[in-house]
């Protein structure tokens, strides 16, 4: 054992900060190696796939048991999902309004104005977390219905309507708050910009009927074509 | 010896039970710290086995060490100048050097 006549004491001290250090040390790594563990990641994004491939599995079986058992949809739901009656049901209404932000010299004003893309980004989202229905400033959206920039308006199945926007979606509610909020979402985006984005949620939502044009002027009904 | 070893076990103690943990921007700060204090004390060990040791240089050595340490390495990252691996280097490369000599100087005592 090695013998020490002079600063045993002081030596006792450092040893002591560095006990206190390498515990502190030892522990932080320690922390992160839990936090951070790839292969647990892998493990759970391995799973993520196999029941994704169930899932569709399933999904397929139900659509074969439902023709085989003859049950085509009703006239009445074919009717809801084209837009035809108007709807009521839980949901959101999200309310946009422009930047009340000033924008400052140099910077182009444009940024601080909702456009087409923007409502097209909170509708995609919405459809995304399974709103079954869609409306902007009561106007109801279809397979047709454009959202697209009309000056400083905006035109939804051809009717103009300028801000503030209000969105309605029926759907599970937290699902559709989430997908909006989520971080690096729409709702963080826009608020970069300063662009107001509220998000309401409502139990009963009434969203109006479909009022447009409904002839086809084209196109035909036809077979089924077996894609090649 | 046994009051050194003590402290060491009453720090490993200490870090253990207190709730203290490093946020991960100063980790790397605070290992580079963590290798100076250890260069240190082997540094103390080798000049207390040749009998050269001298508390003031020892205790100041060993904290202001540990504090400059961290320091050139902050200031470092700041200038994009990666000082950590240097650091790295210089202490690792003393840390053996001691051990050696502590080796040698405890073979030849005995």
């Amino acid at each position: 054992m090695i013998k020490i006549r002079k600063g045993s004491w002081s030596l006792a001290c450092a040893t002591l900060v560095l006990g206190f250090m390498l515990a502190v040390q030892l522990r932080t790594t320690a922390d992160t190696r839990a936090d951070f563990s790839a292969q647990r990641a892998e493990d759970i994004a391995a799973r993520l796939v196999e029941t994704e491939k169930e899932r569709d599995q399933l999904k397929q079986e139900i659509r074969g048991l439902k023709s085989a058992s003859g049950d085509a949809e009703t006239g009445d739901e074919v009717r809801m999902r084209a837009g035809l009656t108007p709807l009521r049901g839980p949901g959101v209404i999200v309310r946009l309004d422009d930047s009340s932000r000033k924008a400052r010299t140099g910077e182009n004003p444009n940024l601080y104005l909702i456009h087409d893309d923007d409502l097209l980004k909170v509708i995609n989202e919405l459809r995304a977390a399974g709103a079954e229905a869609l409306s902007i400033n009561g106007q109801r959206l279809t397979g047709t219905s454009e959202i697209r920039c009309a000056g400083p308006t905006l035109s939804v199945n051809n009717v103009r309507s300028a801000p503030p926007f209000e969105v309605r979606a029926i759907g599970d509610t937290d699902a559709l708050e989430q997908a909006l909020k989520m971080r690096g979402g729409v709702a963080d985006t826009l608020k970069v910009w300063g662009i107001e984005l509220v998000i309401e949620t409502a139990d009963d939502i009434y969203i109006p009927a479909y009022k447009g044009a409904l002839t086809y002027t084209y196109a035909h009904e036809t077979e089924e074509e077996v894609a090649p | 010896m046994i009051l050194p070893i003590l402290g060491l076990l009453v720090g490993l103690a200490i870090g253990f039970l207190a709730p203290v943990t490093i946020p991960l921007a100063y980790a790397k700060l605070f290992s580079v710290a963590l290798l100076a204090a250890l260069d240190a004390v082997f540094g103390g060990l080798r000049a207390a086995v040749d009998e050269k040791f001298d508390n003031q240089v020892f205790l100041s050595g060993f904290f202001s060490n540990a504090l400059m340490a961290a320091l050139l390495v902050f200031v470092g990252d700041r200038l994009g100048i990666d000082l950590y691996y240097v650091a790295l280097l210089a202490f690792g490369f003393r840390i053996f050097k001691n051990l050696a000599i502590l080796r040698r100087c405890l073979l030849r005592k005995r």
